[in-house]
């Protein structure tokens, strides 16, 4: 057996820093003469804000200051994609929650206690809170005008329609869907909506700025630093090289933390006071920053008498909330994945996002990826029922294959979909005692990961033949620093305990898009990869010049370069090449959408595929759902670190099983319901299933290092369907409209009877 | 969030509490805290003086009486009455209703009296205590009044107490027959809840009398008289017909919410299922006993 120093130098040192209580997060920061800000938010959903007075609070002991909209009204406006959001509302506020006002103080208790003194004096609008009443003829426009960044940090920008509450439509056509549905054999439409979800990542927004003159420091749980980085040199006028943005280790994001959110307001709390301010909110504040958008989709599919898919249409519409955000490339995204893995000859897909005077929405695990595999998959099993053919016959005859294009503008596809509908099937869970072959449900999804490839590593081989890794992607739990460090050590031929990835630090770290769209193991670690073999070709120039030795001779080793008749430690090679006992090499690795002749630069650089099977049990006299058995399958190229692969995809499966059965923020004509932790539910380990099949595929055939691809948000995607598919072929019931909630289907039951 | 300022005192008398609390209405009692300190932070609940009564000795005594009577101090932790063998011997369906409250952090700090006082509707405590014809002991500068658990709840997050009463104890004649507790949650609280106690005679199948009642959908539990006649004096064998005969009618009395939790036509029908399932399982515990 292996001794326990051994095994326990593979395991990632992120984790025994957090096992240890050692870890530190931003609330664990505490940065000399540091304040603290507390949030005051609107009440109202929407209205003018006729005055705000801060004059009592002002009065109370240990209050510096308070940030209002007048303080900030000349920095104007910023955005990721529209330009539309103040950093505090100044005039007029659009959802409860919005801020208002920044109480900063000497504590945070002084500063919550003062916030309660702020007086603000609102005239309420006429609202839209959903997306029916920001459609409706003579809505209130929730935006007057759009400005539009084009390129700024997707390709592209948003479409929006003008004196409307539509702030992004995107189309994509092929073929001809008229004249397909004019001959086919069956046509079959179906609607569903999907709600807003809170990301509810464990450890809520918090942020510290520091405005130093025309420097700023932030410490951040940000997912992109370099887009925090961005937005706040546009905003305040300051060179990117002053802006410096450390991101500690952080409590989950989930794309709740990605582009920028509170950042700019706890930046123009610092830039009043000048001094640093520490904004640290609640996960109820958090609950009101941002959420998933919520969805109402159309869908139809035109068969032949074969069951041969010859057209499908999807109209979606996605509620963006009071600011966009990246709300246009979740509608984008959506469209996108609303197709699935399928040979679909004729296609017309529409998705807007929509204004509406509720949370803002924002990017969430696979943009618009469960919204539209809600629909997709349900809709896939009506269409089966309608032509009666099985649903696991009817996907399949339509998949494409390996190779195959879904739409032409996209990459083919790289695996095969039946693959893992196979490995699903044939899960040895599925073969135990007590299992019902008749209620299960399967789903799968084929989604396009926006992964950007642009990034940069640098990778410094040490004397002692240490080496360090520098990138600006996070560390949120996914374990990206610990899988950096496996591909250096890999590439090196060194230990892993020999590599130490560095913690995110702009000052430090060279560009990066950011940590999300699972591309961090494909695009910064082809980087690291790539980093690692420069600073390689370094060492070897070194030997082959000091020793004079062919380059072509020399590998590395562990500790240093075989020569093939000697080995050579890495003292020895610096000692010799620079006379002294010091030094290091810095190797550089960048990849843009140029890098290897371009292969890099078609959408998307891999697919991330999921395919789920559910098994159900429902207590018809109450309509609880229970999943004692769920198989889980993605093709992930090659795995790196087999605990954290599994770990990622168990979790995405957890929050479908969230989203499938319990998860809603819920508006009353704009008033959050259930913004409060106790008030809203995600499973616990007991309303999971307590038998669950993760299924790695392996082909080695990914574009990231060793053929590595993305994953980590494929499995959340056919959770919802499996189960809902399972209840339509089991109990003869069509959940249109998540979460399944016992109420829901006992009364989806009663009507069937 | 934070709660705003106030102050601790921690006596080690019921009389020191009950005088530091007074009548000024500006000071709580205060124990495990699972829900005052959640309502302080969320600032809906503000005191200016928390009087912790944790360094009191005796309000953590669970005992079975010479009267036959079982007595709980109010402030043992949902912990510990579960894990308590008086609890576990003579009524194992209160030991396991406190197994599965809340979460393990409530369990572990949470008290059956706060949870009582908090006067929460979606509680699972109250609807048992009521079918188990507790009374509550409430202590205050004046003196001791008894207030049985139908009438302690006033309201939703209301009770009968003073605010410088102590509920020192909970007192409950040991139950002489099966005591069953069903409850149907989705989400942190229970949606509706139902709890049955028959007596019995020790040697006989046929039911003396039972108590029933249905908790969580109004503000406080509510009896299932129907259901209560037709059980007086019925055998075992004769239960399910004997509930079914009068169900329909005795659900249709009940009080019921539409709230966040369900229609009110929904959470009436899962009361009726939580009956028939405590009764079923009523029936095969007393024959079992018998």
């Amino acid at each position: 057996m292996s001794n326990p120093t051994d095994s326990m130098s593979s395991v990632r040192p992120d984790l025994i820093e957090k096992v240890t209580g050692r870890a530190e997060y931003i609330t664990d920061l505490v940065v000399p003469g540091m304040l603290h800000g507390f949030v005051v938010r609107s009440p109202v959903v929407h209205a003018r804000i006729v005055s705000i007075d801060t004059t009592a609070a002002r009065l109370i002991e240990g209050v510096v200051d308070v940030l209002v909209g007048a303080d900030v009204a000349s920095f104007g406006r910023w955005g990721v994609v529209l330009k539309d959001r103040p950093i505090i509302a100044i005039d007029r506020v659009r959802y409860v929650g919005e801020p208002v006002a920044v109480v900063i103080a000497e504590t945070v208790e002084i500063a919550e206690n003062a916030a309660e003194l702020v007086d603000v004096e609102y005239e309420e609008l006429p609202r839209a809170t959903t997306i029916r009443e920001a459609l409706a003829d003579g809505a209130p426009l929730i935006h007057e005008r759009h400005e539009n960044l084009e390129d700024f940090y997707f390709k592209g920008g948003a479409r929006p329609t003008q004196n409307s509450n539509v702030f992004h439509t995107y189309r994509s056509s092929v073929g001809d869907v008229d004249a397909a549905e004019a001959i086919a054999a069956h046509v079959h439409e179906d609607s569903f909506t999907f709600p807003a979800i809170s990301h509810f990542a464990m450890e809520p927004h918090t942020v510290i700025a520091d405005f130093q003159g025309d420097a700023l420091t932030i410490w951040a749980g940000a997912q992109t630093p370099t887009a925090v980085q961005k937005v706040l040199s546009r905003l305040f006028g300051l060179q990117l090289a002053k802006i410096r943005v450390v991101v500690p280790f952080v409590g989950g994001g989930f794309g709740g933390k990605a582009s920028v959110k509170i950042e700019p307001l706890v930046a123009a709390a610092s830039w009043k006071v000048r001094r640093p301010v520490r904004v640290a909110q609640s996960i109820s504040d958090s609950m009101l920053t941002c959420r998933r958008l919520g969805a109402e989709i159309t869908i139809r599919t035109a068969v032949d008498a074969k069951g041969r898919i010859l057209a499908k249409t999807a109209k979606l519409l996605l509620d963006g909330g009071a600011y966009s955000d990246t709300g246009s490339a979740v509608a984008t995204k959506s469209a996108n994945r609303i197709m699935g893995p399928y040979v679909m000859p004729n296609l017309r897909l529409e998705a807007s996002a929509v204004y509406t005077n509720t949370v803002p929405g924002a990017a969430f695990r696979s943009i618009g990826g469960p919204q539209a595999v809600w629909a997709k998959e349900s809709h896939m099993d009506n269409v089966a029922a309608a032509i009666g053919m099985d649903p696991v016959e009817f996907r399949l005859i339509n998949m494409a294959g390996r190779g195959e294009r879904t739409r032409p503008d996209l990459r083919p596809l790289d695996m095969d979909m039946s693959e893992l509908v196979g490995r699903v099937t044939q899960s040895p869970v599925f073969e135990t005692q007590g299992s019902n072959r008749r209620a299960r449900g399967l789903a799968v999804a084929a989604t396009d990961p926006a992964n950007t490839p642009i990034a940069n590593a640098i990778v410094r081989l040490k004397i002692d033949g240490s080496v360090s890794v520098s990138v600006s992607s996070i560390e949120v739990g996914q374990g990206a620093h610990a899988t950096m460090a496996r591909v250096a050590a890999q590439t090196l031929q060194q230990r892993f305990s020999a590599v130490t990835t560095l913690r995110t630090d702009t000052d430090i770290a060279p560009y990066d898009w950011g940590t999300g769209a699972s591309r961090s193991t494909v695009v910064v670690g082809l980087s690291v990869e790539s980093a690692a073999l420069d600073a390689a070709d370094q060492i070897f120039d070194m030997v082959a010049d000091v020793w004079e030795l062919p380059k072509d001779s020399l590998t590395l080793v562990e500790g240093g370069v075989s020569t093939g008749s000697e080995v050579l430690t890495f003292h020895q090679i610096f000692h010799r090449a620079l006379g002294v006992d010091s030094g290091e090499v810095v190797g550089r690795g960048g990849i843009t959408p140029r890098s290897k002749k371009g292969a890099l630069a078609e959408s998307p650089l891999f697919w991330e595929t999921s395919a789920g099977l559910a098994e159900i049990v429902v207590d018809e006299d109450t309509g609880q759902i229970h999943v004692p058995r769920y198989a889980s399958a993605a093709d992930v190229g090659r795995v790196i670190n087999r605990v954290a692969a599994e770990g990622q995809d168990e979790g995405a499966a957890a929050m479908g099983f969230g989203h499938a059965l319990f998860e809603e923020l819920e508006f009353d004509d704009g008033q959050p319901v259930n913004a409060t932790p106790i008030d809203y539910t995600i499973p616990r380990i007991t309303d999971v299933p307590p038998v669950f099949d993760t299924i790695l595929v392996e082909n080695g055939d990914g574009p990231g290092p060793g053929g590595a691809k993305g994953m980590g948000e494929g499995a959340i995607l056919p959770v919802a369907p499996a189960i809902a598919n399972a209840l339509f072929s089991t109990y003869g019931i069509r959940i249109t409209d998540l979460p399944m909630t016992p109420e829901k289907v006992w009364r989806a039951l009663q009507k069937r009877k | 969030m934070l709660t705003s300022p106030f102050t601790f005192e921690k006596p080690t008398t019921i009389a020191d509490a009950i005088e530091a609390v007074g009548d000024s209405g500006e000071s709580m009692f205060y124990s495990g805290g699972t829900e005052l300190l959640l309502a302080m932070k969320m600032r809906v609940i503000h005191t200016e003086r928390l009087v912790d009564i944790k360094g009191i000795p005796g309000l953590d005594r669970i005992v079975l009486t010479d009267a036959n009577e079982i007595e709980i101090g109010s402030r043992c932790t949902h912990k510990r009455i579960a894990a308590d063998p008086v609890i576990r011997e003579h009524a194992p369906a209160l030991s396991t209703l406190c197994d599965n409250v809340a979460n393990v952090r409530v369990r572990s700090v949470g008290t059956i009296g706060g949870n009582l006082c908090f006067g929460e509707p979606h509680a699972d405590p109250p609807t048992m205590l009521a079918a188990l014809n507790a009374r509550l002991v409430l202590q205050g500068q004046t003196g001791v009044r008894f207030v049985h658990a139908d009438e302690f709840i006033r309201s939703e997050l209301e009770t009968v107490r003073e605010p410088d009463e102590l509920l020192t104890m909970i007192v409950f004649p040991r139950p002489t027959g099966p005591v069953t507790y069903r409850r149907f949650k989705h989400g942190e609280r229970p949606s509706v809840n139902v709890a049955m106690a028959w007596s019995m005679e020790a040697t006989s199948s046929t039911i003396k009398t039972a108590r029933v009642r249905v908790g969580a959908l109004g503000s406080r539990p509510q009896p299932l008289k129907a259901v209560e006649d037709a059980l007086k004096g019925r055998s075992i064998a004769d239960v399910r017909p004997a509930i079914e005969a009068v169900l329909a009618e005795a659900l249709d009395e009940l009080d019921i919410n539409d709230d966040r939790h369900g229609g009110a036509d929904y959470k009436r029908h899962l009361a009726g299922v939580l009956l028939l399932r405590n009764a079923e399982e009523a029936m095969t515990r007393g024959k079992r006993s018998r």
